[in-house]
């Protein structure tokens, strides 16, 4: 269970990537929301290990969010981890933007990997878990991927590979919203049924509430003795936050007309000169 | 040339045990040699060519240095995304060898030819593009690649590549190989069909038409400087590639001519905007598209003379 102070927290993150979307005219809400109590259960609530004063120490843990349209998220959570200032996350997408849409690694030095066409983050991420093996360095490497970015051919060459280079290290997490830009991953696909998959490919599954910090946490962090790469399941919720956008495959890549606006404000808390 | 290159990889790398050798089930006997002597610097990502590209960009963000490996239609072409967005966008320290360039895999057909390799890469920027002729070229090539700090893609043939330059030979980025002076034409060629273009002068030779002959490794960064002097003096150009025409060498020299305001005419050898003809022996199908030296000699000249 996330604490009253972590939801709060969390509320106004939620808030602060709408405004920054709304304000920019375009952002990918509904991915940042599934995704951001894991985000910022990485960087704030002690999952990564990293040195704030040097982003460049070699035995950091890396997090690449292969997603890479839930970048929003991410820089926000930078932002509240002193990462990146208020001033670079606040340019988003105005006449100086100092950041996009996606990560990138030439916008900020924590960015461990410049993503957005999708199904790139997994393979890069097993690139850096064998040569971080072969420098006998203890750090972890942590992927997260959306459902939808599964669908992707290259994702699988990274997962039927990793467990061959017995990359004990890599730690691949799945947003498991169950929606991508279209419709429903189910009615695209057919059954993922990702466990049974990714389990027949080598990989030590486990599965978590995606929204929950404490649960997802104790899972992450849980001693991996199979000597394989761990995917974990992430159960979440598209949209979280919005009831409007909870759950509904119309919401990947729009910002609120002029009705749906007022319930963003109502249920975010933001105020009409929060908008200006 | 692959021995050429293999060689060279494992004399770097023991002395650099950040060398790094990836394959994609693309090794041959000399990759066998190259384990034996460095079993944990060299790895088979099995055929899955995306991966192995990306997963280099990964190991380069450690400070690996990984020279990747397989054939260049499968890189250049398959693996384009990965080389634009995670090699070279991120401006890693990636080298990209494609073996089994131009038509050299001419048994196979166009599906393994590397015909547009050059036109596809060169659009990448921060990625530095050389084209060797010969094994003593590759062996340069491959350590100006290890001392750029950056994402370089090398381009090689096959095997009996005829050699024309010394065992000592250092590459030098800025600077092309002159073979052959010559008065009426200047014929700029790149990678092993220099064979066919050394040839080629030799026969206009006879027909009294001085043809001097310049080889081309350094594709991008492009030393302009040195056509625009060139074509100071000779105003009749000629292009040899074992690529299409379109983006090629023929292109970067005409860009190169344009661009800086001078007048020459270009005359392109290459494949004309098509896919190779024609299987069986890499000479047959060089002459089965017309870049024989015969085939080349009847071209060149037939333009020349217009």
């Amino acid at each position: 269970m996330n604490s009253e102070q972590e939801i709060k927290e969390l509320l106004e993150l939620r808030k602060k990537i709408f405004i920054a979307g709304y304000k920019g005219g375009m952002a990918h809400l509904a991915s940042c929301y599934s995704s951001l109590e894991m985000i910022y259960a990485m960087y704030l609530k002690g999952i990564l290990k990293y040195d704030r004063k040097n982003p460049k120490w070699k035995d950091r843990d890396r997090f690449i969010l292969s997603k890479g349209h839930a970048g929003l998220a991410l820089y926000g959570v930078m932002e509240e981890a002193g990462l990146i200032s208020d001033e670079i996350y606040k340019s988003y997408l105005t006449e100086n933007s100092l950041i996009g849409g996606e990560p990138c690694m030439r916008d900020s030095q924590w960015v461990e990997a410049t993503t957005g066409s999708l199904g790139h983050g997994l393979s890069m991420g097993l690139g850096i878990a064998m040569a971080l093996k072969m420098n006998n360095s203890p750090a972890k490497v942590y992927v997260m991927l959306g459902d939808g970015e599964l669908e992707e051919g290259t994702v699988w060459e990274a997962i039927m590979t990793a467990p061959a280079f017995g990359v004990d290290n890599l730690i691949a997490i799945l947003d498991c919203n169950n929606i991508q830009k279209m419709d429903f991953v189910e009615k695209t696909i057919g059954v993922p049924n990702w466990s049974a998959k990714w389990k027949s490919f080598g990989w030590d599954v486990l599965e978590t509430d995606g929204h929950d910090m404490e649960d997802f946490k104790s899972t992450i962090l849980s001693e991996n003795n199979s000597g394989m790469p761990r995917l974990i399941i992430a159960n979440t919720i598209k949209g979280k936050g919005v009831s409007i956008m909870e759950n509904n495959p119309n919401w990947h890549f729009r910002l609120p007309g002029r009705k749906e606006l007022k319930i963003f404000k109502e249920e975010l808390g933001i105020s009409d000169e929060e908008l200006v | 040339m692959n021995s050429a290159y293999i060689g060279k990889l494992m004399e770097l790398a023991e002395k650099d045990p950040d060398i790094i050798h990836l394959l994609a089930d693309s090794g041959t006997g000399y990759d066998e040699m190259f384990k034996r002597n460095f079993p944990n610097q060299m790895y088979n990502f099995g055929i899955g060519e995306e991966n192995m590209v990306a997963a280099a960009a990964g190991m380069a963000s450690v400070g690996k240095k990984p020279f990747v490996f397989t054939a260049g239609a499968f890189l250049a072409y398959r693996s384009m995304e990965f080389i634009r967005d995670d090699v070279c966008f991120q401006n890693l320290n990636v080298k990209i060898v494609g073996m089994g360039s131009g038509l050299s895999w001419s048994s196979l057909g166009p599906t393994h030819h590397t015909t547009e390799d050059i036109s596809v890469l060169r659009a990448i920027p921060n990625l530095m593009i050389l084209s060797p002729a010969t094994p003593r070229q590759v062996v340069a090539c491959v350590q100006t690649a290890y001392e750029h700090d950056g994402p370089v893609y090398i381009k090689i043939g096959m095997n009996h590549e005829k050699e024309y330059f010394e065992d000592n030979y250092v590459h030098d980025i800025k600077k092309s190989d002159c073979l052959r002076e010559g008065k009426n034409i200047a014929v700029f060629v790149t990678g092993s069909i220099l064979e066919e273009a050394v040839k080629t002068c030799e026969m206009l030779e006879q027909d009294g038409i001085s043809a001097k002959l310049i080889n081309v490794t350094t594709i991008k960064p492009f030393n302009e400087k040195e056509v625009i002097d060139i074509v100071k003096e000779i105003d009749k150009v000629a292009v040899i590639e074992e690529h299409n025409i379109h983006g090629g060498l023929a292109s970067i020299i005409s860009e190169t001519i344009t661009y800086n305001g001078l007048e020459a005419r270009v005359i392109p050898i290459g494949l004309n905007d098509t896919f190779a003809e024609g299987y069986g022996t890499y000479a047959m199908v060089r002459k089965a598209n017309q870049l024989d030296a015969i085939n080349i000699y009847r071209r060149m000249k037939e333009a020349y003379e217009e």
